[in-house]
């Protein structure tokens, strides 16, 4: 049954919680006020490394107005994380590995009664020599981060074809070594949770988080709950960008409110985010590129060594995208790649908006316009010269099903930024200055990837005057899922966009639908909505059949009413559900959905492939003051590719807010770490461009409708936006001064050097 | 202490070293007001004390004894159900001009404040007055677009109550 289209999808739609959230309304973490609710803080190590001899807390518990002092004693249950290996502790037990490792957590009846008690805790602490340096850590008889644990958590090389043959016959090879930063997601709502015991020894969790059920997981677990007893809720969520993909505060807010039998408010400060929370990996990669004369790619061989910090996190997803992509949207035959993830005492990584495919974007970009200068080719015309086509097979074995958006995005950027006469516009406007133009071209994954789960659950309810219920657990943390499903809903069912309501993800009333991550939801929470909408539109069409005599492949919905053959009638929606629900006819349906793979795709050896992607080119403006090395992004064309659009305005929004990320990561953010102390937690020492420091960004999409993916083509566009800017930014500079950068960010220090050198 | 939240007066008890933030968030109850930093760095506690734009984490309560504050609850008139959403709020969700919005309370007061004295901002005036707000998901120019929407509305709605008068 094809729907007809009613105009919602692909149309601007204003977010369901639009209202409440510019009228102050919306309830976050921090807004939540429950009856006799406590405060909930927690006691961080000072130090990097150091062994706990002993935790003396019987000062704070006799306090006054503290209800609850637990350490990792008081744990009922599992005393770990769980995003993929549970080194964690929740609260540390005999030895710190890094700043954020919790050592104790405190409920009182306000903030200065809870920092009270932190500060009565005793710890006594044998500070211990740390592992800062990864090469260091990699050493046989180096000492080991977690004991028990190599410090190498993953150490695997990934072969495709020949590359030492590649190599030999090369014209052109480029080799360096590339170093990338620490990065901050820096949402504007520090983590946080409630958390509130329940009737029948139940526990509430209020969640800021990108998914709520594995949330769920990791609270039962803590307190030896079963799951039904554990339901975690996610209000308004004021940014994640990954840094929320696994959970924070949520099991600590639980284990107090649990001890203290009182709801339990856990809201962490804006240092205490920035020295706790999973990191973007620095990554340092030792890069060689083959071409032959005409610039054609013949081989890649890299070595990416990627600081985790002490635990596992998401460091194997990361550092494995990262080797995924190291070939760029190119027709590479020839790769070899060594992936390392090496503990340290460092600030853990893990999640952040393109999983270590900003990096290898860095440094496959910049590679490409090396080779090109050397070549004497043109940035635009190498890359259309290796850009994958429809029907491409990566040098991971995966065959681009629809590539076209590749070459289609480069072009539209060269036209639109009349790139092949850039050089006509004033190179030196100043002595001091120097413009300049850059550009690069990402793939990225969409979905979690081959053999992984990727799965999605909605419930949805029309009542018998035609309004409709939509349950789904897809955590919207600010980019739009919400919007999206109800606007399919709506589109499926023949109602206004207003005549769905969408609760915020709670585990109680949604099945689970994974993580919001990997630029996945829109596709498949997105598809199972179709699949329930398609249900319930069935069976108003059924009744609709029955009463106008006309066969249901005639019939339709449209803005509230019945169609034949497309044009309205008279029979409302409305009186449909009211006829169906007086007849005892269900109209409740359950969608459940999972990304596909093609069984006749060859068969793909890299690990966990993903097999949809995000396509985009960006083209940078730069002007750089050589006397300072101060770069300025005077323009910024970004072209992506989205499938198709469900929402334009979330989408814009996507990619404007992933460049302003993108600049910030190429010239300006570095969380500075000297022997695993983080020097500048703050917002005002992690430097991140506001609003006088952007260029106005210029945002074209494209839209080549991809099979296999989300509804109507739609493809997710998370990710991609961050991804080109740094290496586009960086060719630009490459451009105005003739120097070759090769480490992020490229702050004015830097550039100078380099100009110096 | 004494302190008019817009438009209404309201007894404060607390200990005057307290925030101002604090004190509407914990003791009046208007959540809309956002801790993004408590360090004046991020702008998501922004009102408006006696006319002017503050970061309210910045301020104790004490300097705001005798005062008139606005907030973001104070933008809207009516109240509801009968709420009228002041254009800018209008504005705001129909452009796209916020995602998570948890900067968006402090980013309203900002454009508010600046369409009090200017009823036909530039692109340069916007980015001004939201200089010191934050926003992590968005490159700002959706708010751009949105407060220019806001201040054409309100133009062509005063125009129409001048033609009215006339």
């Amino acid at each position: 049954m094809s729907a007809p289209e009613t105009g919602i999808v692909g149309r601007w739609t204003s977010s369901p919680g639009a209202t409440d959230i510019v009228t102050g309304r919306a309830r976050y973490c921090p807004d939540i006020q429950l009856p006799g609710m406590l405060t909930g803080k927690l006691l961080y190590s000072p130090h990097p490394r150091a062994r706990i001899r002993d935790i003396n807390v019987s000062e704070a518990q006799q306090m006054p107005g503290v209800h609850a002092v637990i350490t990792h004693a008081d744990i009922p249950g599992e005393n770990s994380y769980l995003y993929a290996s549970p080194d964690q502790p929740i609260l540390a037990i005999d030895e710190v590995r890094f700043q954020g490792d919790a050592v104790a957590a405190v409920a009182a009846v306000d903030e200065d009664t809870a920092l009270a008690a932190l500060r009565a805790i005793k710890v006594d602490y044998e500070v211990l020599e740390g592992i800062f340096d990864p090469l260091e850590a990699m050493q046989a008889d180096a000492d080991q981060v977690v004991t028990g644990e190599e410090n190498v958590m993953l150490g695997m090389t990934f072969r495709s074809g020949d590359v030492a043959s590649a190599m030999a016959s090369a014209d052109v090879i480029i080799e360096n070594t590339y170093r990338t930063q620490w990065a901050e997601h820096a949402f504007l709502e520090t983590e946080g949770s409630v958390a509130r015991m329940e009737e029948g020894g139940g526990i509430t969790v209020w969640s800021s988080c990108q998914a709520p059920h594995r949330d769920r997981m990791q609270v039962a677990r803590a307190l030896g709950l079963p799951e039904s007893s554990v339901r975690v809720i996610t209000p308004y969520i004021g940014g994640a960008f990954g840094g929320k993909d696994e959970a924070h505060v949520q099991m600590h807010a639980a284990l107090l409110a649990f001890t203290a039998q009182r709801p339990v408010k856990l809201i962490r400060g804006r240092r205490e985010s920035m020295l706790t929370h999973v990191k973007r990996h620095p990554i340092m990669v030792e890069c060689t590129t083959a071409a032959d004369s005409s610039g054609l790619i013949l081989a890649v061989k890299a070595r990416a060594i990627g600081d985790a910090g002490p635990y596992t996190n998401a460091s194997h997803e990361v550092m494995n995208k990262f080797g995924e992509f190291i070939g760029g949207p190119y027709k590479v035959q020839n790769l070899e790649v060594e992936k390392i993830a090496v503990r340290t005492n460092n600030p853990i990584c893990g999640a952040f908006r393109g999983f270590g495919a900003p990096q290898a974007a860095f440094v496959y970009e910049c590679q490409m316009d090396e080779i090109a200068r050397k070549l004497g080719l043109d940035p635009l015309e190498i890359r259309l010269r290796n850009g994958v086509d429809t029907g491409t097979q990566l040098c991971t074995g995966v065959v681009v099903r629809d590539g076209d958006a590749m070459k289609a995005s480069l072009r539209k950027a060269a036209q639109v930024t009349n790139w092949k006469n850039r050089d006509q516009m004033n190179k030196r406007p100043a002595p001091h200055l120097r413009r300049g133009w850059g550009m690069a071209t990402i793939l990225k994954g969409a979905g979690m990837g081959r053999g992984l789960a990727d799965h999605a659950g909605v419930l949805l309810e029309m009542h018998r005057d035609g309004s409709v219920l939509l349950n789904s657990a897809a955590a919207d943390m600010g980019q739009g899922i919400t919007t999206v499903l109800v606007q399919l809903a709506a589109e499926r069912l023949g109602v206004k966009v207003s005549d769905v309501r969408i609760n915020r993800a709670d585990t109680d009333r949604a099945p689970d639908a994974g993580a919001s991550c990997a630029s996945r939801q829109a596709m498949v929470s997105g598809n199972a909505v179709l699949l329930a909408a398609d249900d319930i539109r069935k069976t108003l069409l059924t009744l609709a059949a029955m009463k106008t005599k006309v066969e249901s492949d005639r019939l339709g919905l449209r803005d509230g009413r019945l169609l034949i053959d497309g044009e309205p009638t008279d029979l409302t929606v409305q009186l449909l559900a009211e006829r169906a629900s007086n007849w005892g006819y269900p109209l409740q349906a359950q969608g459940r959905a999972h990304l596909e793979y093609p069984s006749d795709a060859p068969r793909v050896p890299y690990r966990y492939s993903s097999e949809i992607f995000q396509f985009c080119t960006q083209v940078a403006q730069v002007l750089v003051d050589i006397e300072t090395g101060q770069v300025s992004v005077e323009r910024l064309v970004a072209v992506h590719d989205a499938g198709k659009m469900i929402n334009p305005g979330g989408v814009y929004g996507q990619i404007e807010g992933g460049v302003a990320q993108g600049i910030g990561y190429a010239l300006s953010e570095e969380l500075v770490v000297e022997k695993g102390h983080t020097m500048n937690p703050s917002l005002e020492n992690y430097v991140i461009p506001m609003a006088l420091d952007l260029p106005e960004i210029e945002m074209h999409v494209l839209e080549f409708p991809q099979d296999g993916a989300g509804p109507m083509g739609a493809k997710g566009v998370a990710e991609a936006p961050i991804i080109p800017t740094a290496p586009a930014i960086r060719n630009a500079i490459l451009d105005a001064t003739g120097k070759t950068l090769h480490q992020l960010p490229m702050n004015a220090e830097r550039v100078l050097k380099a100009l110096q050198d | 202490m004494r302190i008019t939240v817009n438009g209404r007066q309201r007894d404060v008890s607390s200990e005057p070293v307290k925030t101002l933030l604090h004190v509407l968030r914990e003791d009046l109850g208007l959540t809309g007001t956002k801790d993004g930093c408590s360090s004046g760095d991020c702008g998501a506690c922004t009102v408006m004390l006696d006319g002017r734009v503050v970061n309210s984490c910045m301020v104790m309560v004490a300097q705001a004894d005798g005062a008139s504050v606005v907030t973001v609850e104070g933008i809207a008139t009516g109240g509801q159900p009968a709420e009228v959403l002041h254009p800018l709020q209008k504005a705001f969700s129909q452009c796209w001009s916020f995602q998570c919005g948890f900067c968006t309370q402090g980013m309203l007061v900002s454009c508010y404040d600046l369409l009090q004295t200017n009823d036909n901002p530039s692109r340069e005036d916007i980015l001004t007055a939201i200089a010191g707000n934050f926003c992590r998901c968005t490159g700002y120019q959706a708010v751009v677009t949105a407060v220019q929407q806001a201040a054409a509305e309100i133009r062509t709605s005063d125009a129409g109550a001048q033609n009215e008068r006339a």
